[in-house]
């Protein structure tokens, strides 16, 4: 406040001696306030990498997402998946302050990895229903580098991981206006909508066509660029890989236990017919009567 | 193993079940399960022995000792879990309030009473102590937050060892939203910065589509990614950020223009796809119709011609008597032909004599047919290539079909064909005339 005061005495002062000598404790005044007027930039940069044992898809889909992003620094692969803990080292060296991390398990289950790294929160997610950008059905195609929109959808509001998911994917997907291989124009636009508790991932290219009527806006349309992918939230952790857990989610159940429950229901099918078999047989037994009293065999003894 | 524990908690009910149905009131009291059982049983042996200290000593109700048997005797299946739970609850109150208290985090833990009930179930028996109790208790809690996933996975595991019969444990949620809201005001950026540092926008409406419905989802992301283009649009304009891209700037995009050109080609392929099936579809029908048209055409032309033949024959019999009269009345057959094959014939005035029939009977007239089969059958079974035939410079009996003196008779009204005025034969001119008339064309 005591800014803004002091520079509306300078300018109401300014106006009247534009030329002359100024006064020393308006120069006073400008010196402070240079420090303070400076803006505040949005920096970031995020390291990307992946764990060994990832397939074909899971690196076309990160190599997407490397070049859409030009604020991130591709790393080599993370040899072991036990020691997390070496992600913050690496970034720190890497001087970035976000970390995508690819996990791949048992050659097909894809799990994300999103972090703020000296100390911040991280997410785990599980990936599904990935598209890559080669797929021929995506037929968009954008500026390298260029700054996309994101757009987020209003049930990321309603709950307080949604609020703190927002603004990580802000800083991770968003690239920030200092980044080197920046470029101009607004050419794309990511979305991230929630449905069904997942989150949905699309990227469109806008495309804008001449105006039906002149002196009109002109008529916008949209062409998926691709890569789309789902993700799960399975828990958001305190700190940097690792720390307490804050938030879990209920509806998560792991690919490991859906292909476990598919198997058993294939192998229960011969144990249920066996023993609905012992059991009809025992129905049977009990259904059994006494022989009638006018049986032939109590009849003619 | 847990199936152990249940299997001998079922045997003993088993044979608690099949004496009272045997035995005599002599056996055990431990017999029934009927609370006043006891009082009876002891009524019983102390009916046996003096009847005098009854009504003081048994007037509490249930005495000590028939408790104990009791208890005994239910073992653990006289008392379900839930009310093992609440007896273990009632004795040991105090010291589950106190670990609930020193937990720090409000965390919203669920765990039910089914699952106390199964691990007290799980413990060797029912009478376990109450500290041993909440200790297990304490560990549950402990594993389930700390351990983070592992605490998820034990869950998931110990669901699917257990059999039927027991009750299913609950997953621990947790949803700390104070520290949730704390950690985001930590990391977020400062809200002063200006739109254009992040570019975030959100969108007013909730997504209500059914997720199996693919057209609808799509739609609904379309619609938000649209609305953020054009709020975006307006944003930008006010902050005097470039927006839409020139057309000829040039740089380097995210998909190469190889790829680019396999799209359009893969685009290209699938409308001529499309466009080739349908037209294959449009013949396919037209043939079907087209059969029909052609069956019907052929169907008029049949009955044209029957139509044609019968006129000829009718004019035919008209005419057949007037064979004897000269070629003059040609000319009358050729106006009476020629109203025969016209729609509407002409009127009566037209063919003045109807008996000027100097032909003969159809195509072939009388004359040449003396002259085929007449004289001995001079026709086919003659020579041809004689030196009359020579001499004759390739005329003779080329006048038509009604020719029958020499050629010139027979090209009534040209009917005969063969060009023109030329005289007798034809005057084709010689090989080399013709080779140098062409060459000079």
């Amino acid at each position: 406040m005591s800014s803004v005061l002091k520079a509306q005495k300078a300018n109401a002062t300014s106006k009247t001696d534009n030329k002359g000598k100024r006064k020393a404790d308006e120069m006073d005044v400008d010196d402070a306030d240079a420090p303070q007027l400076k803006k505040k930039k949005n920096k970031q940069r995020v390291l990307l990498l992946s764990s060994r044992g990832i397939t074909h898809r899971m690196r076309h889909f990160m190599n997407d997402l490397e070049v859409l992003l030009p604020h991130v620094k591709k790393d080599s692969k993370l040899d072991s998946k036990s020691q997390l803990h070496l992600l913050p080292e690496l970034a720190d060296l890497n001087n970035c302050n976000n970390t995508l991390y690819f996990e791949a398990r048992r050659h097909e289950d894809l799990y994300l990895w999103a972090a703020k790294t000296p100390n911040g929160p991280s997410i785990k997610m599980h990936v599904q229903n990935v598209h890559t950008m080669d797929e021929l059905k995506m037929t968009g195609n954008c500026l390298k580098g260029s700054r996309g929109l994101l757009s987020f959808d209003k049930a990321f509001d309603d709950t307080e991981w949604g609020k703190l998911t927002k603004e990580l994917f802000t800083h991770i997907f968003g690239v920030p206006a200092t980044a080197r291989k920046a470029k101009p124009f607004i050419d794309h636009i990511l979305t991230f909508s929630i449905l069904d508790s997942k989150i949905w991932f699309r990227n469109f290219q806008i495309l804008e066509k001449d105006p039906v009527q002149p002196n009109g806006p002109p008529q916008t349309t949209l062409v998926e660029i691709g890569p789309r992918f789902v993700l799960t939230p399975i828990r958001i952790f305190e700190g940097a890989f690792g720390g307490a857990t804050v938030f879990s989610n209920p509806e998560f159940v792991s690919p490991s236990a859906v292909r476990s429950a598919i198997r058993k229901e294939k192998g229960g099918k011969y144990g249920q017919r066996k023993d609905a078999e012992q059991e009809s047989s025992r129905r049977k037994e009990l259904r059994k009567r006494d022989e009638d009293e006018l049986a032939v065999s109590k009849v003619f003894a | 193993m847990p199936p152990k524990i249940t299997k001998s908690s079922t045997t003993p009910a088993k044979t608690l079940k099949e004496k009272p149905v045997a035995g005599p009131s002599k056996t055990k009291p431990k017999d029934s399960e009927v609370i006043p059982v006891p009082a009876t049983a002891s009524d019983d042996e102390e009916a046996d022995d003096a009847s005098e200290s009854d009504e003081d000593s048994d007037d509490d109700g249930v005495d000590e000792v028939g408790m104990e048997r009791l208890m005994n005797a239910l073992g653990d299946d006289g008392l379900d879990e839930y009310e093992q739970m609440q007896l273990h609850l009632a004795l040991g109150g105090e010291a589950d309030g106190d670990e609930d208290d020193d937990e720090e985090d409000t965390s919203d833990e669920e765990f039910t009473l089914e699952k106390a009930g199964a691990k007290g179930s799980d413990a060797e028996n029912s009478d376990s102590d109450d500290a041993e109790e909440d200790e297990e208790f304490d560990d549950e809690e402990d594993e389930g937050e700390e351990d983070g996933e592992e605490g998820e996975d034990v869950a998931l595991e110990d669901v699917e060892s257990v059999d039927d019969d027991a009750v299913p444990k609950q997953k621990i949620e947790i949803d700390n939203t104070v520290a949730l809201a704390r950690i985001r005001e930590t990391i977020q950026l400062d809200p002063s910065l200006p739109w254009t540092e992040t570019l975030v926008l959100t969108y007013p409406d909730a997504i209500e589509v059914d997720v199996e419905d693919d057209l609808n989802r799509e739609l609904a992301f379309y619609k938000q990614a649209l609305h953020g283009a054009t709020t975006a649009r307006t944003l930008a304009a006010k902050h005097n950020l470039p927006f839409t891209r020139p057309a000829d700037y040039f740089a380097e995009m995210v998909k190469s223009d190889a790829h680019m050109e396999r799209i359009r080609q893969r685009l290209l392929d699938e409308t001529a796809g499309i466009k080739k099936s349908e037209d294959k579809r449009k013949e396919r029908e037209g043939k079907k119709f087209g059969k029909q048209v052609q069956i019907e055409k052929l169907k008029e032309r049949e009955k044209g011609k029957k139509e044609m033949e019968e006129r000829l024959r009718g004019l035919k019999r008209k005419r057949g008597d007037m064979l004897d009269k000269p070629a003059g009345g040609d000319d009358d057959f050729d106006i009476a032909v020629e109203d025969a094959i016209s729609d509407r014939p002409a009127k009566r005035g037209r063919g003045a004599a109807p008996g000027g029939r100097g032909r003969g009977a159809g195509k072939v007239s009388r004359d040449a047919r003396n002259q085929k089969f007449g004289f001995g059958g001079a026709g086919k079974r003659s020579k041809s290539n004689t030196r009359e035939s020579t001499d004759d410079f390739g005329g003779g009996k080329r006048g038509g079909g009604f020719g029958g003196r020499g050629g010139r008779g027979g090209r009534g009204g040209g009917r005969g064909g063969f060009g023109g005025g030329r005289g007798g034969g034809s005057k084709r001119p010689g090989k080399d005339k013709r080779i140098a008339a062409k060459s000079r064309r």
